[in-house]
């Protein structure tokens, strides 16, 4: 289990970027959601030791991962938000490289090791291929290979999905559900609200360095059955309405405005009709009330 | 009709300068060109042989010197030879090239807007020695104050003679978008300068006033028998500059807009590795649905359908990670590989060797004259000064490229979250590069024995070849790559690191010439051994001396280094 407490950074430029910020992970993949410069980025380099916090705790089954930094590196996964590698190596040649520098000296195992995560992103027949000629959901699902080696009890994935087209964004949600086990803990942060749907057991919502919510998707959803309405309005009314309702979306619709609308245990007008509430709403109503 | 300040030429000159005033490397090299205009002016020969340091005559050699010595056509290297290849990098230049902004005014004001700015750092030179002329002390000999020489002399011998080099090094850089070329040319300056005058001496007059690019041919007005003139006749010296020198700088202008036109028609738009396309071999009809495993779905994307039968789990093999000494070692061999591997694939080896193998080629003497010991010393010495110096400049550039490369190309988060100590980063780079060196030293050595087996100066005596390497150079190397690391550990800035090592590189030379070679600040040991003297305790024990420098560099290196983001 990796316990985050009260973690705070402020950058030498006066951005606070974490302003206390605390939760508790179990095993699984635990979605990190928050729009940008929320402070996502900056919690997961502090917790991939690339990044020292003004104070605060981190701890992984005990183990105390802010002093501890090799043996936190020994047993960590990461995938940064904007990574490169080398254009001019084969992917077989850059796993084998970072197989290498995390210590898996045998070559017998080094070799089935590579072999078996390339066939696990389905890159094994570009195994020979030059890096440089990679698109960008394949240089993602390489990324996730590296971030695999060593049998790692931490993995972190910061905006995996970001300019992904919508097959290689579900086959990288594939491939995060691959990777969680039950001693895996996977920390995934994403601005992206399907991400944490599809793949999540556990999410936070965070923004502005401060986590608003922790729960899980499902309890999220639930909280709001019975409060999410659809129906249209007209164009001049909107501005009304949305003064006194918690619009979560309108778009123009047959010359009327589409509403979707969070009112708990109050029909908004006669012609709204109950919809089947998603994270998005949950995640705009959290973020509307904060 | 368009002012031309508003013309896309104009736009992307300016950003050119400013994007170089945010840089430290233009205020380093301003700031050592003005102490250089203090030494030179102070400290240089005009004080004690009664020259009047604002004299025509002194203006003149100084700019002469200033041109050529302390590294100045390296540095015009370092300003020069990435404008373009850094648009690529940052992916900008897909930006500006989809602009209105045409190709010609891109690349023009590419190529004049970091001129300006390289002509700016310059002008620090000779703006110093201007002001110092009302500052003299007792004993400097000054005329009345004067101003328009400073700025003729700085225009026809500095600015015209960078503009050319500075052309080459912008085409090589632009053409081939690789930046290790324009290293490679700038390493090899100085080597190829040398030979090309003492070719030029058995060629007629007229190939060094249309080829030489920093003018020495042409005289530039000052005939041979000046220094053998008194101070007054000096003092009162107008320079003139003659048909000879105008043919040589208008030539030199021409050459550089012939360079710019072969950039201008050869520039590629399109990304450099950009074979046969490539497909991922998946179609949307391929991708799953929905999502194989039990992950709950809660989101928006609920798509109707069968769900898709979970794919057979790929469990990942066991794997042992071994720890320990044996494991760092293992980690820094591995790592080395991989910038050797880098290296092969950026055609690193492509320029360096044939640079190795021709400097060494002229290292061997041409005539059959008497030599002091013996040919084997004569020839294995000449190369040994002659790879020194082409590797100081290889280790400068190289070492920097290799130790700030992770960053720019976004691997350092990934490489640093890797359970390596700091050791196995900083190790594996310095040894990488000091393997480089000593592959080029066998490969230099090797061709001065070919050469010297070719041309007859029998025998061969390997004995002092591997003397003088081993001695000489091996331990040079070792504290020059120390050396390069730590200081672009210290400064986390390739280009500022550019610039103090090449301007305390030619600082020290300078300061060896004048005399001041003390072994303490000269760990190359230039001018201070002799081939007889090589295997005496003294100078074994400047080698130590040497290497103890080179572990204190590396030490220092390991404790300085941190793994920062930003």
């Amino acid at each position: 289990m990796l316990v985050i407490g009260d973690l705070v950074k402020t950058y030498s430029s006066g951005v606070q970027a974490l302003k206390g910020v605390s939760l508790e992970l179990h095993p699984g993949v635990f979605g990190l959601l928050g729009p940008n410069g929320s402070g996502k980025t900056t919690l997961m380099k502090i917790v991939a030791t690339l990044l020292e916090p003004d104070s605060g705790t981190i701890e992984m089954n005990g183990a105390d991962l802010l002093t501890r930094k090799d043996h936190t590196r020994r047993m960590l996964g990461y995938l940064p938000q904007d990574f490169g590698l080398y254009p001019t190596l084969t992917a077989w040649q850059m796993l084998d490289y970072f197989a290498k520098l995390k210590g898996v000296t045998d070559k017998k195992e080094r070799h089935a090791l590579i072999d078996a995560l390339l066939d696990r992103v389905n890159l094994s027949s570009e195994r020979r291929q030059r890096l440089g000629e990679f698109s960008g959901g394949m240089r993602q699902r390489l990324g996730i290979a590296q971030a695999l080696i060593g049998e790692p009890e931490l993995i972190i994935v910061d905006e995996p999905t970001a300019g992904l087209d919508p097959e290689e964004r579900v086959r990288f949600h594939n491939l995060i559900s691959e990777t969680a086990s039950e001693n895996t803990v996977v920390l995934l942060s994403t601005h992206i609200v399907s991400d944490v749907s599809n793949v999540c057991s556990s999410m936070a919502i965070i923004r502005q360095g401060k986590i608003l919510s922790a729960c899980s998707p499902r309890q999220a959803v639930d909280q709001l059955k019975g409060s999410v309405w659809e129906g249209s309005v007209s164009r001049e009314q909107l501005s009304a309405f949305k003064s006194q309702f918690n619009v979560i979306s309108s778009r123009n619709f047959d010359g009327q405005a589409r509403v979707r609308v969070i009112s708990k245990g109050q029909r908004p007008s006669g012609e709204f009709t109950e919809a089947t509430p998603v994270l998005e709403d949950y995640y705009f109503d959290f973020v509307n009330q904060n | 009709m368009r002012s031309p300040f508003q013309t896309s030429f104009a736009a992307v000159f300016a950003n050119e300068v400013l994007l170089n005033t945010k840089r430290v490397a233009p205020y380093a090299l301003m700031m050592l060109f003005s102490a250089n205009a203090v030494l030179w002016w102070g400290w240089g020969p005009a004080v004690a042989r009664g020259w009047a340091t604002n004299s025509d005559f002194y203006i003149q050699r100084n700019l002469g010197g200033f041109s050529f010595i302390l590294g100045l056509p390296i540095f015009t290297a370092v300003i020069m030879g990435d404008p373009v290849i850094r648009d690529f990098r940052l992916g900008v230049s897909l930006l500006i090239l989809s602009t209105p902004a045409g190709r010609a005014s891109y690349l023009l004001g590419k190529f004049f807007g970091n001129f300006f700015v390289l002509v700016c750092c310059q002008s620090a030179f000779t703006i110093t020695t201007f002001l110092l002329q009302w500052v003299p002390f007792s004993g400097m000999v000054t005329l009345p104050v004067r101003v328009v020489p400073y700025f003729k002399h700085f225009f026809i011998i500095v600015v015209i003679s960078h503009l050319v080099l500075a052309a080459i090094y912008f085409a090589a850089g632009t053409l081939t978008r690789n930046v290790k070329v324009v290293y490679g040319l700038a390493a090899c300056f100085y080597p190829v300068f040398i030979g090309y005058q003492l070719l030029l001496k058995s060629l007629p007059t007229i190939v060094g006033v249309i080829s030489d690019p920093l003018g020495w041919s042409a005289q530039f007005g000052l005939r041979a028998d000046v220094w053998y003139r008194s101070a007054d006749f000096l003092n009162q010296y107008v320079v003139t500059y003659g048909p000879a020198a105008y043919a040589n700088r208008a030539s030199m202008i021409i050459v550089s807009a012939v360079l710019l036109s072969i950039v201008y028609f050869r520039f590629r738009i399109d990304p450099e590795e950009k074979g046969m396309e490539h497909f991922t071999g998946l179609s949307l009809s391929e991708a799953p649905a929905q999502i194989a495993y039990s992950a709950p779905l809660h989101g928006l994307i609920n798509l109707p359908g069968e769900a898709t039968p979970a794919r057979e789990r790929k469990t990942l093999p066991k794997i042992t990670s071994t720890r320990g000494a044996s494991a760092t070692l293992f980690k820094i061999l591995a790592a080395m590989g991989v910038e050797f591997r880098l290296l092969r694939a950026e055609r690193g080896f492509l320029v360096l060797i044939p640079l190795a193998i021709f400097l060494s080629f002229l290292s061997v003497p041409f005539s059959r004259i008497e030599p002091e010991i013996s040919y084997s010393v004569t020839s294995a010495s000449n190369t040994a000064n002659m790879l020194l110096l082409f590797l100081a400049c290889v280790i400068v550039f190289y070492t920097g490229e290799a130790m700030h490369r992770d960053r720019e190309l976004k691997i350092e988060p990934v490489v640093w979250s890797a359970p390596v100590p700091n050791s196995v980063l900083l190790l594996s780079k310095w040894l990488a590069m000091t393997s480089l060196a000593l592959l080029l030293v066998v490969v230099g050595s090797l061709t001065t024995i070919v050469t010297q087996l070719l041309r007859g100066h029998t025998p061969v005596d390997l004995s002092a070849y591997l003397i003088i390497d081993g001695v000489v150079v091996v331990p040079g190397i070792i504290f020059m790559t120390a050396l390069v690391v730590v200081l672009n550990v210290l400064l986390r800035n390739k280009y500022l690191a550019y610039v103090v090592a090449v301007g305390t590189g030619a600082g020290l030379f300078y300061l060896y010439n004048l005399g001041y070679k003390h072994w303490s600040y000269n760990p190359l040991l230039y001018q201070l051994w002799k081939y007889n003297d090589l295997t005496s305790g003294k100078i074994l024990a400047y080698r130590l001396y040497c290497l103890a420098l080179a572990a204190t560099c590396l030490a220092l290196a390991h404790l300085l280094f941190e793994r920062r983001s930003t």
